[in-house]
């Protein structure tokens, strides 16, 4: 503050250089943190899915509505079902099904693997914590 | 001059904005159906034409392992597996005669818990099938092979011509061969001049570089629900596998069945539903995320001194029961997803 002509002599002085507006300000600021805070950190909450057979992407989809996917692989077709904010393998013509037994995912970056039939569902959002599933 | 300041911040703050954005944009991702499961190849890069032909160049790499080595598709592996079970000897392709050699060290390493020569017993357990069937194995045919139990160091390599003391050795590269996928895909990347990339061979992953100065994150299934139990970061050069009950397995009178036979018994084990071992940058570090954990999987309690032999400090360890163990080194890199009460052993 060397210049400004000013010196503030205790702690609380400065308190006089704010206006009833300056308040407003700054309250409306912590309330644009916060809000935007909850609106895009949202945790690893998933938002949409990308379904892959034989290793291309063959639909994206947002987690938002209720919705059908039929792929089709080697051995038939594999049935995506998704509702609001999950996914799941319903239904895979695979002998072991464990893709469809995995159940609803949710969370970004899960993965569903249904390797006989080629079909993959991938959960994706802003929060996806990792690049890649160690299994 | 202050507003030009400003002015020049918010754009600098909107710029980065910008890039963090546009990081996502610059992995290229690509994924594949080998070794009977998924493969995935992500590479971050400013070109992406440089990216998808490296890309290709490892998925066909991949193929080239698949075709080569299968376990029970007409493969080099099952001529050389016929050959050994008649008792003629083969002549190996220079590659072969090496993992050979390589799977005598590692099954001496792991105190011959590691040994790829029990092909024959994973077929009898109904694991070398594209179909299904879950049935313990004829019970006569799995005693005679356990009167002449095959060791892999039984297989003797001379010449490049490969033979065996013991007709009953049949390998199966089922864990080995990922992790070698894993060491082929990064020397192909770094020839192709890609210095940062995430290789995912059905489940086994290995880092190279990072991704825009970010670390790589990994993701560790867990055991027994859909979610993860805990992420990390991956450092340029590492390797992570686990080995675990609940990939292929099958279930008979409430009793779990997974792949992985314990060699001195030739049945499956059943005190650990996953054990996962993290390789530091090092030499066929691929390999060994991959080997290194079967011992460890199948010593139960015993498994770190089982991690100890390969020389691995990161290692955890899912019990039977559910109980988490963490080695002190693997603690301090997790992120658990939810609180666990993991006990820390050193």
């Amino acid at each position: 503050m060397r210049g400004a002509g000013l010196r503030l002599r205790s702690a609380g002085a400065w308190r006089v250089l704010l206006r009833p507006g300056d308040w407003a300000v700054a309250l409306a600021g912590l309330a644009v943190c916060a809000a935007s805070g909850l609106w895009l950190w949202r945790g690893g909450e998933a938002d949409g899915v990308i379904v892959r057979a034989a290793g291309k992407v063959f639909a994206q989809a947002s987690l938002s509505h209720p919705r059908r996917i039929d792929v089709p692989g080697p051995l038939g077709m594999t049935v995506i079902e998704i509702e609001p904010g999950r996914a799941r393998v319903a239904s895979d013509p695979g002998p072991r099904q464990y893709c469809v037994r995995q159940g609803w995912l949710a969370r970004a970056g899960a993965v569903a693997i249904c390797a006989p039939n080629e079909v993959s569902l991938t959960l994706t959002g802003r929060g996806a914590d990792y690049d890649s599933l160690n299994y | 001059m202050r507003a030009v300041g400003a002015a020049f911040a918010l754009l600098l703050c909107c710029g980065a904005w910008l890039f963090a954005g546009c990081d996502r944009e610059r992995v290229f991702q690509r994924e594949g159906y080998v070794f009977g499961t998924r493969v995935d190849v992500s590479v971050y890069a400013d070109d992406p034409k440089l990216a998808d032909a490296a890309i290709a160049d490892v998925l066909r790499e991949f193929d080239r392992l698949h075709n080569a080595y299968h376990a029970w598709k007409p493969s080099e592996l099952t001529a050389l597996n016929e050959a050994l079970a008649s008792g003629q000897s083969f002549e190996a392709s220079p590659e072969l005669a090496e993992m050979l050699r390589d799977a005598q060290r590692l099954f001496e390493i792991g105190a011959g818990l590691f040994d790829p020569s029990v092909g024959a017993a994973v077929e009898l357990w109904g694991f070398h099938s594209d179909a299904f069937e879950p049935a313990r194995p004829d019970p006569e045919a799995l005693a005679a092979l356990k009167a002449a139990p095959p060791r892999v160091n039984d297989v003797v390599i001379e010449n490049g011509r490969v033979s065996s003391r013991n007709p009953a050795v049949k390998i199966d590269l089922g864990g080995y061969a990922k992790g070698y996928a894993l060491d082929r895909a990064a020397a192909l990347l770094k020839g192709r001049g890609i210095q940062n990339a995430l290789i995912n061979v059905g489940g086994n992953i290995m880092a190279l570089g990072s991704k825009g100065g970010q670390p790589w994150r990994v993701g560790i299934q867990h055991p027994r629900q859909s979610g993860v139990l805990a992420t990390m970061p991956l450092y340029d050069g590492e390797a992570i596998g686990t080995s675990g009950d609940y990939q292929r397995y099958f279930e008979l009178d409430g009793v779990r069945y997974a792949h992985l036979l314990d060699p001195r018994t030739l049945e499956p084990s059943h005190g650990t539903q996953a054990l996962t071992v993290l390789v530091g940058n090092r030499p066929r570090g691929g390999v060994l995320s991959d080997v290194a954990s079967k011992p460890a999987y199948l010593a139960g309690e015993g498994w770190r001194e089982q991690t100890r032999h390969f020389g691995i400090e990161h290692a955890l360890r899912v019990a039977g029961d559910g109980r988490v163990e963490v080695t002190r080194a693997l603690r301090a890199r997790l992120a658990f997803s939810e609180p666990v009460k993991a006990s820390v052993v050193d």
